[in-house]
C-alpha cells in the first residue's frame, strides 16, 4: 500500500473518531435538555411520595449533574455498556440487537433488490436513451418514486391481505403459532416480509434507475467514450466497461447514504406493517423519554451512517483512479 | 389515542394522597362492602367457595359454562406493557396481562360487583377498620408450591412498608397484617375503609420474591411470571413480538375456553382494524370514532358502542400562587363560565367524535350512573354565546375599538394560550372548534399542539405553570367517585390537580363523603360537590366518549357487553367466560 494511501486512510479514519465522539455528545445533550421527564411518567403510575422519586431518580442516575452523567455515559460507551432501558428495564444491548436484526432481515433483501434492478434498469434505460423504453421507465420510476409510502402500503394491505386473504398484514410471524419444523417457521417469515419489501422496492426504486440514467447519460457523451467506440470495442464493453464504472460514483453515494437510512429502520414501512424494528422502538423511546435507548439509538445510526460513507470513500478508491491517485 | 389513554389510566392511578380519611372508598355497586363497613361483622361477598371455586357472575350474558378448547383468541394492542412486574407495572397493556397471571383475594365480576377470587370470604369489623379474608384452599403457585395466608402478608406488607407501585395508594392506612392461620388473613387499617384493596392488590408468591431486595424488586422484568392465576407465560416475552400467555390447566377455577390468549401490536389503528377484518385478531379494545363506522357492517365483525368511565376536558390555569405564569384573567369565573358557554359540546361530539360519545358536563362521567350528576340544560354553561357575551358585557370586558378582542377595563386583552396534544386527533380537532367559539364571543386563543410528555410537564409544572389553557382528559381509575372527585383537592396541588383548583368547602366536603356510608346520603354530598365544580368552571368537560370496540363474531361468542368495555375493563371475566362461536 503506497503511502499516500495510508495517508488518506489514516485521515478518512480520523475523521470518523472525532465524528463519533461529536454524536455521541450532542446525542447525551440534545436529548437531556428536551422537556419532559421519564421519571415523572413512572412516577404517575401510582401514590408516590418525593422520597419515591428520588428513589427512583437514584435508581436511574438522573440525581447526579448533568456533567456527571456525561462521564458516565462515556465511561459506560468505551466500556460497550449501553445501560439500562428505563421503560422496559431490559439491558439497552438486548433489546437493539433483537430490533436490529427484524430491521436488517427487513431490509436486506429489499436494499439489494432496490439497489440491483435499479441500476440495471437505469443502465438499459440509459443505452437506449431517447428510446420509447427510455421514456417509460423515467415516467414509471417517477411515478412510484412519488408514491407515498404510508399509502403505499396500506393499499397493499387491502388489495393481498383483507380483499383477498394472500398475505399477512402485519408482524413478523404468525402470533401464537407453533412450527412443525424450521421450514414451516421460515416460510411464515418470509410471507409475512412480502408486502413490506414489495412496499419497500416499489417506494424506493426509482431513485436508483434516475440517478443511474442520467449520470450514465453524462458520461456517454464523455471523449473518451468516443475513444473507446473508435478503438473498436464492442458495445457491450463500451458500455460496461467504461461507460458504467464510470457512472457509478454517484450511485455508490447514494447506496450508502440509503444502507444508512435502511439501519435507521424504514420508519414508514416498520408502522404500516407493525414490523417490530428499528423505526418502532425509537418512536416509543422518545416518547418514553427513555434516554439509554435513545441514546443507543441514534449513536447506532451515526455510526452507520459514518462507517457506510467510510466504505463508500474506499470503493472509490477502488473504482475512481483519480482518488487512488490524488 | 392510545398513549393518551394508557398515559391518563397511569395518572389516574395517582390518586389521592390527600385523603388520609379512608383513601378511597367502596363504590354504590359495591354495595355489598358498604352496608357491611355499616352493620356489625357481617359476612359479605361470600358466593358460594364451593371445592370447584366457580365464582360465576351473575350478569353473565347468557349462562353456558366454558370448558377448555384448544382455541386461541387474539387481542390487538397499539402500545405494549413495560414489565410482566404486577407490583411496579406502569402501563394498562401491563395490568391487563397480569391480571390473568396473577389472582387477587378479590375482583370485579362481569356487573362489575365485588366477588370472590382467592378469598373464598370476607368480613369486616363493626368500625370497618378490619377486614378477613378466609383463603381458597388447595390453591398452587405455578410452579407447584401451595399458596397460603404467608404470601398475602409478604404482598401486602411489601407494598406498604415501601410505598411500592401503584397499589401503595390504597394501603396508606394499613397498620397491620394478621396470619391467625395458613387460610386466614387479617388486614388492619388505622381508618375505616370502605374500598376493600383486596380488589385491586395482586398475590405475589413470597417464596420467590422474598429472596430480592427492594431494589432489586423495582428492577425485577418478572420474565417468568409465577402466580395462581388461569393463565401462565411459559415463554420470555421480548418487546415487538406478540405476548401469548397459556391457560393453566392447574387452576383452582372453571378452566376458561382459550387455550392461548396473545395480543398483537399494531403501529397504527387503521392496520388493527384491518387486522381484525382480514381474520388475524378476535377483538380490539379501541376502535377510532372515524373508522368504527366504516366497520360496522363488515363481515364478521361486530363493532360495540359502551359507556367509558372517561372524559376528555379543557383545564384553565387557576393557580393563585405568585410565580404562576399562566394569564392572571382566567382566575376571574366570569371568564372561565363565558368561555365554556361559547362552546357547543354536542357540536364537539358530533364532529370529533363522529358522535360517539356524550357531550360531558360534571367530572364523574357518565358512564357510573350511580354517582353522575345531570346538569339540567338551563343552568349549563354551553352553546349559548348570546349569554356568554352579556356576561362579558356586564363584567366589563368589551370591545369598544371593534378590534375583535376585549378586554378588561385596565387595557388587558382576552387573548389565552390554548395547548394540545399532537397525536390526540380528538383533542386536536375540539381545540380548534373551541378556537373558533371563543373567537365568536371575543376572547382569542392561540393553538399549539405538543408531545404528550412536553404537555405533561407543562402542565404539571406546580411552582412556576406557564400556560392558560389545555386540552386532556381522564380515565376514572377506580369504579368510586372518589376517584374523580379527589382530582381538584388543595392537597392534590403538586399531585393529580392539573389546573391547582383550591377550595376548602370542597375539600370538607370530600372528607365527609368519604366517611358517609350510605349511598344516599353520599350521593347528596358527590351531587353538590359536582355541582360546585361545574360552577367554578375551572374544567371545561367536553364530551364522555364511549369505549368502542369491535370482535369478530366468527370465531368467539359470549361477550358481556359492559360499561368501560369488554376487555381493558376492572373485571377480567369476559376472558373466563367467552365460548367458541362455533
Amino acid at each position: 500500500m503506497s503511502r499516500r494511501r495510508v495517508r488518506y486512510l489514516g485521515s478518512k479514519i480520523a475523521q470518523v473518531v472525532i465524528t463519533l465522539l461529536a454524536v455521541a455528545t450532542f446525542n447525551f445533550l440534545l436529548f437531556h435538555v428536551l422537556p419532559g421527564d421519564p421519571v415523572r411518567l413512572q412516577a404517575r403510575a401510582g401514590h408516590l411520595q418525593p422520597e419515591d422519586i428520588a428513589r427512583l431518580r437514584e435508581l436511574y442516575g438522573l440525581d447526579q449533574p448533568l456533567y456527571a452523567q456525561y462521564f458516565v455515559y462515556l465511561r459506560d460507551l468505551l466500556t460497550g455498556n449501553l445501560g439500562t432501558s428505563f421503560s422496559f428495564r431490559e439491558p439497552v444491548a438486548e433489546l437493539l440487537a433483537q430490533r436490529l436484526l427484524n430491521t436488517v432481515q427487513l431490509l436486506a433483501l429489499a436494499t439489494v433488490l432496490v439497489i440491483l434492478i435499479g441500476i440495471v434498469a437505469g443502465v438499459i434505460a440509459a443505452s437506449r436513451r431517447g428510446s420509447r423504453l427510455d421514456a417509460s421507465t423515467v415516467v414509471t420510476s417517477l411515478f412510484f418514486w412519488s408514491l407515498p409510502t404510508f399509502w403505499t402500503g396500506l393499499v397493499l394491505i387491502f388489495i393481498f391481505g383483507v380483499y383477498l386473504h394472500w398475505l399477512p398484514i402485519s408482524g413478523a410471524s404468525t402470533p401464537g403459532a407453533h412450527f412443525k419444523s424450521f421450514w414451516d417457521g421460515a416460510i411464515d417469515s418470509l410471507r409475512h416480509m412480502i408486502l413490506p419489501t414489495i412496499t419497500l422496492v416499489l417506494v424506493d426504486i426509482g431513485q436508483f434507475v434516475l440517478i443511474t440514467r442520467s449520470s450514465l447519460v453524462d458520461v456517454m457523451t464523455e471523449d473518451f467514450i468516443l475513444t473507446a467506440k473508435a478503438k473498436g470495442l464492442s458495445r457491450r464493453r463500451v458500455l460496461w466497461g467504461h461507460g458504467v464504472r464510470n457512472a457509478l460514483l454517484p450511485v455508490v453515494t447514494a447506496s450508502a447514504l440509503y444502507v444508512a437510512l435502511v439501519i435507521g429502520g424504514a420508519i414508514q414501512v416498520e408502522t404500516v406493517f407493525s414490523w417490530p424494528g428499528m423505526g418502532e422502538l425509537i418512536y416509543d423511546a422518545v416518547l418514553k423519554r427513555d434516554y439509554p435507548v435513545i441514546e443507543a439509538t441514534f449513536l447506532l445510526f451515526a455510526v452507520t451512517v459514518i462507517l457506510a460513507n467510510f466504505l463508500s470513500d474506499l470503493l472509490y478508491l477502488w473504482i475512481d483512479p483519480r482518488v487512488r491517485n490524488a | 389515542m392510545s398513549r393518551w389513554r394508557t398515559s391518563w389510566t397511569l395518572m389516574a392511578g395517582a390518586a389521592l394522597v390527600a385523603a388520609s380519611c379512608g383513601s378511597s372508598e367502596a363504590s354504590p355497586s359495591a354495595s355489598a362492602l358498604a352496608s357491611a363497613a355499616a352493620t356489625s361483622s357481617s359476612t359479605v361477598a361470600s358466593a358460594p367457595a364451593t371445592a370447584s371455586g366457580s365464582a360465576a357472575p351473575s350478569a353473565s350474558p347468557s349462562a353456558v359454562v366454558p370448558s377448555p378448547t384448544d382455541q386461541p383468541l387474539r387481542i390487538g394492542w397499539l402500545s405494549e406493557p413495560d414489565t410482566m412486574n404486577p407490583l411496579t407495572a406502569a402501563t394498562t397493556e401491563a395490568v391487563e396481562v397480569t391480571q390473568l397471571i396473577y389472582d387477587k383475594l378479590m375482583d370485579y365480576g362481569l356487573d362489575l360487583k365485588p366477588e370472590p377470587e382467592l378469598a373464598s370470604s370476607f368480613t369486616q369489623s363493626a368500625d370497618g377498620k378490619s377486614m378477613t379474608f378466609q383463603l381458597r384452599d388447595g390453591v398452587k403457585w405455578h410452579d407447584g408450591q401451595p399458596f397460603t395466608s404467608a404470601d398475602v402478608a409478604y404482598t401486602y406488607n411489601l407494598i406498604h412498608d415501601n410505598d411500592l407501585g401503584q397499589y401503595a395508594q390504597f394501603l396508606l392506612n394499613l397498620t397491620g397484617v394478621k396470619t391467625p392461620d395458613a387460610l386466614t388473613v387479617e388486614l388492619d387499617f388505622s381508618a375505616p375503609q370502605a374500598f376493600n384493596p383486596a380488589l385491586v392488590v395482586p398475590i405475589v408468591p413470597k417464596h420467590i420474591w422474598s429472596a430480592m431486595s427492594l431494589k432489586q424488586i423495582e428492577q425485577f422484568r418478572n420474565d417468568k411470571p409465577v402466580g395462581t392465576g388461569p393463565y401462565t407465560l411459559s415463554t420470555k416475552w421480548t418487546s415487538g413480538t406478540p405476548l401469548t400467555i397459556t391457560r393453566n390447566a392447574a387452576w383452582w377455577g372453571q378452566l376458561p375456553a382459550p387455550a392461548t390468549i396473545t395480543w398483537v401490536r399494531y403501529d397504527n389503528s387503521d392496520v388493527m382494524g384491518q387486522g381484525l377484518r382480514s381474520g388475524e385478531l378476535d377483538i380490539i379494545p379501541q376502535v377510532p370514532p372515524t373508522v368504527f363506522d366504516g366497520m360496522t357492517g363488515a363481515d364478521g365483525v361486530k363493532t360495540v358502542a359502551l359507556p367509558s368511565f372517561s372524559f376528555h376536558h379543557i383545564g384553565f390555569n387557576v393557580s393563585t400562587k405568585a410565580t404562576s405564569k399562566g394569564n392572571p384573567l382566567l382566575k376571574n369565573v366570569t371568564i372561565r363560565q363565558a368561555i365554556q358557554d361559547a362552546v357547543d359540546r354536542n357540536q364537539l361530539v358530533q364532529l370529533c367524535l363522529a358522535g360517539h360519545g356524550t357531550p360531558g358536563d360534571t367530572i364523574i362521567p357518565a358512564g357510573m350512573a350511580d354517582w353522575h350528576l345531570s346538569i339540567p340544560a338551563d343552568q349549563q354553561f354551553n352553546a349559548n354565546p348570546d349569554k356568554a357575551k352579556q356576561m362579558l358585557n356586564a363584567a366589563g370586558f368589551t370591545d369598544p375599538n371593534n378590534t375583535g378582542v376585549r378586554s378588561s377595563a385596565d387595557g388587558k386583552q382576552l387573548a389565552f394560550r390554548l395547548i394540545a396534544i399532537n397525536t390526540t386527533d380528538v383533542d386536536v380537532c375540539a381545540a380548534k372548534l373551541v378556537v373558533n367559539a371563543a373567537a365568536a364571543i371575543g376572547v382569542k386563543l392561540e393553538l399549539t399542539t405538543l408531545d404528550e410528555n412536553t404537555l405533561n410537564d407543562t402542565v404539571y409544572n406546580t411552582d412556576t405553570p406557564n400556560w392558560d389553557m389545555f386540552v386532556w382528559g381522564w380515565d376514572s381509575g377506580a369504579l368510586d367517585p372518589s376517584y374523580m372527585l379527589g382530582v381538584p383537592l388543595c392537597s392534590q396541588i403538586g399531585g393529580n390537580n392539573d389546573v391547582f383548583y383550591c377550595n376548602k368547602q370542597y375539600d370538607d366536603q370530600y372528607a365527609q363523603q368519604a366517611v358517609t356510608i350510605d349511598p344516599v346520603a353520599r350521593k347528596a354530598i358527590t351531587d353538590q360537590m359536582q355541582r360546585e365544580y361545574y360552577n367554578d368552571a375551572a374544567y371545561l368537560v367536553m364530551w364522555y366518549q364511549d369505549k368502542l370496540q369491535a370482535y369478530r363474531t366468527d370465531t368467539w361468542a359470549n361477550w358481556a357487553q359492559i360499561p368501560g368495555g369488554m376487555v381493558f375493563n376492572f373485571t377480567r371475566d369476559n376472558y373466563l367466560h367467552i365460548v367458541p362461536a362455533r
